[in-house]
């Protein structure tokens, strides 16, 4: 069955006509051509589909597509604000904590409402918060070092 | 030292911006007008014959555009060297192993192409499957392939030297054999292809990849068409670890579709399509006998190593020498033999993985640990002692020009407080060393040198044209952070052509660890050609010797009185307005042995030089759960000279993490005969985030003669030297030798009850 489903994201309002056993993930990339949200295992173990939810991280190829309605989606395309990048992709960028790219969608979108939840996150909390993120190049070493550098807990890099 | 503007300096990865806001297109984002989703039917059986396929229903299935069974591919095989051609892209006989392609269709939706997979009928007949390396051995194994009695796909056998006087003159001597099961790459994208065929028979094609050109060849062989009508495109790449380098039948799927629907077709690998039917590790079992002398020097070796090679081919030979290679290159042992197998199972395919040879690997490291506490000394002393020394020959005669294997070690030894801890950490603590070292490319014939071409614009600003891919490690920035350099340009000055078949000249790919050497040497060249044009014409209009300018921040400038400087734009203005172009071109040929053979002459020079390193771990075991906790690794290695540090200590930490974290405490493909139990990451259980430990990163620097700026190997010889620091560590925290890998808590709490059950004897 399809129907219109209507999407608030990035701040901005989508009309999707479509049927109502997909996933946001599907209908994120696929209709909306946001295809910063990627799919790593489609079955909510990798976290490349990361997406926030009214601010919190969610697996977005375990979500269907009905139950985003009405709610604030944000994607790896909404975070730079003007042209400019938020600090939390610099601070990824900057600590060199991307290689390859395939999970950087979802780990930055991971870090970023961690520290809107927890400005003063402490090592162990952001290994704590990214381990349903798999980085499978890094080691996770500069990925946490990038999300610590935000971080306003004592003893940060 | 030289005082370089960018070269040595951890800066901003070029290609990072793009990946942190979502704008980098790996091949699944790609979205092409009237575009097709295609699907591939594998084959449920481990082995069976072929009797019939029927794709009449699926074919009137309203919705699908095409269908192709083996009878629509020409029978062009695959395997990396003539000789081991075996694969076909669809087979037509039979099937070898469960997932292995049988048919595959081209529909408007993937419900549509799901539903007509299933109406796709194909009889098989079964046939008797093997499994193992035992059961593929036995005299009445059935036949995987008629070409290869006994099942046996590749045999080396290398004799150096005197092995049996040099037993006969040891002090000691000791055999032990190890094993370890197949380990995957799980790297963090799943394959994918799109597929083009223009009106004019050209393809256009996207998917992950090692090489574009190790691709397009292929390719080209398979469609019937020339090289240059094959366009193997540049795309982002999700992480390749050895797994992304060799042509998959999804290429060649996705091309017949695309052709035979007249339109653009995208294949998308399911998580478990990827652990299945792209390459998996081999399985590994070797014997190493060692005799040493009285000071612990090996004296003689004589290793036997069979591994299981899954269902075809793939890169046979390499796969079966390279475990013996890195070994003979780290430490010295003049006689020496080596006899290795690669055995045909009715299991996935196997190929060359970052941590290739665990098995052996540690098995080498265990081994002097053992001779060692026999004799009387430690690992360290045991390592030093038989390291490889610059200025030596490897018994399989490749000359070692730079090595740091020596200050490898000591500076680890030093970081991780070796001599303080070894013997002195309470119980069930352990600290443990391993080595490696690893090539910086192989013989690849006519693949194996790099050419690139540098443009310059009249604004200053250059385009430089290589086919060097990037796979994640950072091999774009490499390429512009060389051209900016020798330019005396920014790195936004840069703008890179790449990993493009249809523009770029060819390249042996990110293959064989030899794209910094190897392609960033014809990079360099290319803009030193640039320079030298640059120059003439600066030296003309300042009256000064080309000798004695030199290029940086967008000038070019008297070398001894910097405040004479002309911009390098006006240069190339002054150039075009006397009717000359400033382009440059370089290209580089490794300095290899070309009549070096895997299998029939593994003598002469391999590599143009070798990568060297050591790592230690530190580990702290619980007793009652067998659980290993990582407490501290310091990874230390010999690359040459580090262009971008940041990149090197992220390839460390990576090595780490998939070599030591996931290689050594948790990887190992789970099986039901021939099906695979964990193709996902929750139950293969890659390393996360917690539980990795605190990773010290020393980069030894000696400064390789033929390296861009010194630079050689960085992205594999961590991986291996922290599977075997790793497993050094927990057998001594154990205080008993384990010989299978992963050392995973079962096998730590089988070995602690065992000691327990020994001393109350």
């Amino acid at each position: 069955m399809k129907r219109n489903v209507i999407l608030r994201i990035n701040n901005e309002e989508y009309t999707v006509l479509t049927k109502t056993n997909r996933t946001l993930l599907e209908v994120l990339r696929e209709d909306l051509h946001l295809t910063g949200t990627k799919e790593g295992c489609g079955e909510g173990v990798c976290g490349s589909c990361t997406v926030l939810l009214d601010g919190r991280p969610v697996r977005s190829c375990l979500l269907l597509v009905t139950e985003a309605e009405g709610r604030e989606i944000k994607t790896i395309e909404g975070l730079a604000k003007e042209g400019r990048l938020d600090p939390i992709q610099e601070a990824f960028i900057e600590h060199h904590a991307i290689q390859c790219g395939f999970c950087s969608p979802g780990m930055i979108l991971t870090g970023y409402a961690l520290l809107k939840e927890n400005p003063r996150a402490t090592e162990e909390e952001i290994r704590f918060a990214i381990s349903g993120n798999i980085c499978r190049c890094t080691g996770y070493v500069k990925i946490v070092e990038a999300i610590r550098s935000l971080s306003t807990s004592e003893g940060r890099r | 030292m030289v005082d370089y503007a960018l070269i040595g300096k951890g800066i901003r990865r070029v290609d990072t911006t793009a990946k942190a806001t979502g704008e980098a297109l790996f091949s699944a984002d790609l979205k092409l007008p009237r575009m097709l989703v295609g699907k591939i039917l594998r084959s449920p059986y481990a082995h069976a014959r072929i009797v019939h396929i029927d794709t009449s229903k699926a074919e009137r299935l309203p919705g699908v555009k095409a269908v192709i069974t083996g009878k629509d591919v020409p029978d062009e095989r695959w395997g990396v060297f003539r000789y081991t051609q075996d694969q076909r892209f669809l087979p037509v006989d039979k099937v070898r192993y469960v997932g292995e392609e049988v048919a595959a269709v081209a529909a408007v939706d993937e419900d549509t192409a799901i539903e007509a997979l299933k109406l796709i009928d194909v009889e098989y007949e079964e046939l008797p499957a093997v499994f193992d390396i035992e059961s593929a051995l036995k005299p009445d194994a059935p036949l995987i392939h008629d070409a290869y009695p006994g099942n046996i796909n590749i045999s080396v056998d290398i004799n150096v030297g005197d092995v049996e006087k040099g037993f006969l003159e040891s002090f000691y001597i000791r055999e032990d054999a190890f094993e370890a099961p197949e380990d995957s790459y799980f790297q963090g994208e799943p394959y994918a292809v799109v597929a083009h065929f223009d009106s004019s028979g050209n393809l256009e094609i996207w998917m992950p990849n090692a090489g574009p050109h190790l691709k397009a060849k292929p390719l080209s062989n398979v469609l019937k068409i020339p090289l240059n009508k094959v366009r193997v495109r540049k795309i982002t790449i999700g992480g390749a670890f050895g797994g992304r380098s060799e042509i998959s039948p999804a290429d060649v799927i996705c091309a017949f579709l695309a052709k035979k629907s007249a339109r653009p077709v995208k294949i998308v690998y399911s998580r478990e399509e990827n652990s299945i039917a792209t390459r998996q590790a081999h399985s590994m079992k070797a014997t190493i006998k060692t005799g040493v002398d009285r000071e612990g020097r090996v004296l003689a070796r004589d290793i036997t190593c069979y591994m299981d090679g899954g269902a075809y081919s793939s890169t046979g030979p390499i796969a079966v020498s390279v475990p013996f290679l890195c070994m003979e290159q780290a430490y010295r042992m003049d006689n020496v033999r080596y006899r290795g197998y690669r055995i045909f199972t009715n299991k996935p395919i196997r190929g060359m993985f970052r941590v290739h040879g665990r098995a052996f690997a540690c098995g080498i490291d265990l081994q002097l640990d053992l001779i060692g506490k026999e004799l009387g000394f430690d690992p360290l002393e045991m390592r030093l002692k038989n390291a490889r020394r610059p200025g030596d020959y490897t018994p399989t005669k490749s000359k070692v020009v730079s090595c740091g294997m020596v200050e490898a070690i000591e500076r680890a030894a030093e970081k991780a407080r070796w001599r303080e801890k070894w013997d002195r950490l309470p119980p069930y603590h352990g600290i443990g060393i391993g080595c490696n070292s690893v090539q910086t490319g192989f013989p690849m014939g006519i693949r194996g040198g790099s050419q690139a071409f540098i443009k310059f614009n009249e604004d200053g600003g250059v385009t430089v044209i290589t086919g060097i891919v990037d796979n994640g490690q950072g091999n774009d920035n490499m390429i512009v952070q060389i051209a900016a350099e020798e330019l005396g340009l920014k790195v936004e000055d840069i703008q890179l052509i790449n990993a493009d078949t249809e523009v770029t000249p060819s390249d042996p790919g990110s293959y064989s660890m030899c794209e910094t050497f190897v392609g960033g040497n014809a990079v360099r060249l290319a803009a030193q050609d640039a320079k030298r044009k640059l120059l003439k014409i600066a030296s003309e209009a300042m009256k000064v010797e080309p000798e004695r300018l030199a290029m940086r921040d967008r000038k070019i400038y008297v070398i001894d009185r910097p405040q004479e400087a002309i911009s390098i734009s006006r240069v190339v203005r002054m150039a075009l307005s006397r009717r000359e172009n400033i382009s440059g071109e370089g290209s580089y040929w490794p300095k290899v042995d070309s009549n070096r053979e895997w299998v029939t002459n593994p003598f002469g020079q391999l590599s143009e030089t070798f990568s060297f390193g050591a790592v230690i771990a530190e580990v702290k075991i619980d007793p009652e759960t067998g659980k290993v906790d990582v407490l501290e690794v310091t990874a230390a290695q010999d690359v040459g000279y580090a262009i971008n540090p940041k990149v090197i200590e992220g390839q460390f930490e990576g090595g780490v993490a998939m070599g030591g974290q996931g290689g050594m405490l948790s990887e190992k493909v789970l099986w039901y005969g021939g099906r695979v139990l964990n193709p996902d990451q929750l139950d293969y259980m890659v390393p996360i985030a917690p539980g990795m430990p605190k990773i010290n990163d020393i980069i030894v620097e000696t400064n390789d003669p033929g390296g861009p700026y010194g630079a050689k190997e960085a992205g594999m010889s961590v991986a291996m030297s922290a599977a075997q620091a790793y497993a050094s560590a927990i057998c001594n925290a154990l205080g008993v030798y384990i010989h299978e890998f992963p050392l995973t808590p079962d096998k730590i709490l089988k070995a602690i009850k065992e000691k327990e059950e020994g001393k109350n004897r």
